[in-house]
């Protein structure tokens, strides 16, 4: 049940776009730092 | 599609306006106890502050409203959610770091129009990913574009009257407006999971209590990272005791608008809640302008500005508010909610009725904990506490608009407040 949830919330492609600016900006502020 | 879920898209449509520019009232009022902050204190710590009085809020008023039972019920019945929700804070709290470095490098008046953006990002992914605005018909994406680009470009207008240039163009101006358009990008997307959460048929109020841990996780992890450790940052933070209740009130205010902003997301969209509670620019304006006289040195260029740049952002707010979501736009908004319903497994009446703004009877029947009264108890305590000898700046402040702004933010409270209850039980 977890796995199969967990395997939803991964091949979702809507979460792509928040996680690969969230790691954008964090990118950024580091080289900000 | 027929008479009557036209007829309640209608009145969702007017609860979710309602929210929308209550959530800009309440969050410009949150700028209010924040001015009594004596400066001097790392914008980082002042953060710290402010998002701890957030957890506080966002624990409390569920809780209040609902009960815990009720919240954990409703994450149990999503739990992917929790995933989209931490991601949330986290966006949020990048994007207000980066904030900091956009005002030292490039100045406030530059960097505010530039993370303001927000709203245009927003309203971009809802249209991508939830199918907002498809079959609105040009009349109404040139409302709700138009009125998005008029708030956004008031809002500029009143930045840059208000807000002292920078003398001088810092060398790192490149990396200052990178910074500003990256947190306008973090927030504008943020918002995915807000409108995810509520076509999966979440309420805001259990939403807004996971989001909080990702906030600050993030605050505290970034913190540490620019003051050069924890024990630094706690150490630094324990200078701000005698200004915490402030923070605190800031970050309690904020949450109340914040949750408005997470109903209007719900029942309008982001495309058109966003940019409605971005008209907290006007608020905080009023605040700065009448109680704390900030702009009594202006030159009249300056307030012909402030006037244009507000009747703007009104304009900009009608527009969006009379861009009622036709028939064929809520039947796409009903795809986006089943594709939600396909993946996740949810059942697809209980999501269509908590989009309809109705009650889970089951939840809502165990709803309330004896252990409620405790966080309530808790919460009131810690304020209580922090107030006892709290001082701030000492800062003249105009009594009698304080009074006028005070009264208007609670009518907004109290309107936004019965509105939602009789119409969703805050659902």
């Amino acid at each position: 049940m977890i796995r199969s949830r967990m395997v939803s919330i991964l091949t979702d492609s809507q979460l792509w776009a928040p996680v690969l600016i969230l790691v954008l900006g964090t990118a950024l502020l580091i080289c900000l730092r | 599609m027929t008479v009557e879920p036209v007829r309640a898209g209608s009145s969702l449509h007017r609860l979710g306006v309602v929210c929308g520019l209550c959530a800009g009232a309440w969050l410009g009022a949150a700028e209010a106890p924040t001015k009594l902050v004596t400066i001097g204190i790392s914008p980082f710590v002042i953060t710290l502050g402010m998002v701890m009085g957030v957890f506080v809020a966002r624990w409390t008023l569920p809780m209040m409203l609902k009960g815990s039972g009720y919240v954990f019920s409703d994450l149990r019945q999503k739990p992917h959610l929790i995933v989209w929700a931490v991601i949330a804070g986290m966006l949020w709290a990048v994007a207000n770091t980066l904030t900091v470095f956009a005002v030292r490098n490039v100045g406030l008046s530059i960097a505010f129009p530039l993370w303001n953006t927000n709203s245009l990002v927003g309203l971009f992914w809802g249209w991508l990913f939830f199918k907002e605005l498809r079959g609105s018909g040009a009349k109404g994406w040139f409302k709700v574009l138009g009125g998005t680009a008029a708030i956004l470009l008031g809002a500029s207008v009143l930045a840059y009257a208000t807000t002292q240039q920078s003398a001088y163009t810092s060398g790192k101006a490149t990396l200052g407006i990178l910074a500003a358009l990256t947190a306008g990008l973090l927030w504008g997307t943020m918002y995915i999971p807000y409108r995810k959460a509520y076509i999966s048929g979440m309420n805001p109020l259990s939403f807004v209590t996971i989001f909080t841990f990702g906030e600050l996780g993030a605050t505290l992890a970034l913190g540490g990272i620019f003051e050069h450790g924890l024990g630094n940052l706690f150490h630094e933070f324990s200078a701000t005791r005698p200004v915490l209740f402030w923070l605190f009130l800031g970050g309690f205010c904020w949450v109340i608008g914040d949750l408005f902003q997470q109903y209007a997301a719900k029942y309008v969209g982001i495309g058109r809640g966003i940019p409605l509670s971005n008209t907290n620019q006007l608020w905080g304006l009023a605040w700065g302008a009448l109680v704390f006289g900030e702009f009594a040195g202006l030159s009249t260029f300056a307030r012909e500005l402030v006037t244009g740049g507000s009747l703007l952002m009104i304009a900009g707010a009608v527009a969006i508010a009379t861009a009622v979501a036709p028939a064929s736009e809520l039947a796409s908004w009903k795809l986006a909610m089943e594709r939600e319903c396909s993946r996740y497994e949810l059942n697809k009446q209980q999501v269509e009725a908590a989009m309809r703004g109705e009650e889970d009877q089951n939840a809502q029947k165990n709803g309330r904990r004896w252990w409620d009264v405790l966080v309530l108890l808790a919460a009131v305590g810690i304020f209580i506490a922090l107030a006892w000898g709290t001082h701030g700046r000492s800062i003249e402040l105009n009594l009698p608009w304080m009074l006028v702004l005070l009264a208007a933010t609670t009518v907004c409270l109290v309107i936004g407040g019965t509105l939602l209850w009789r119409r969703t039980k805050f659902s």
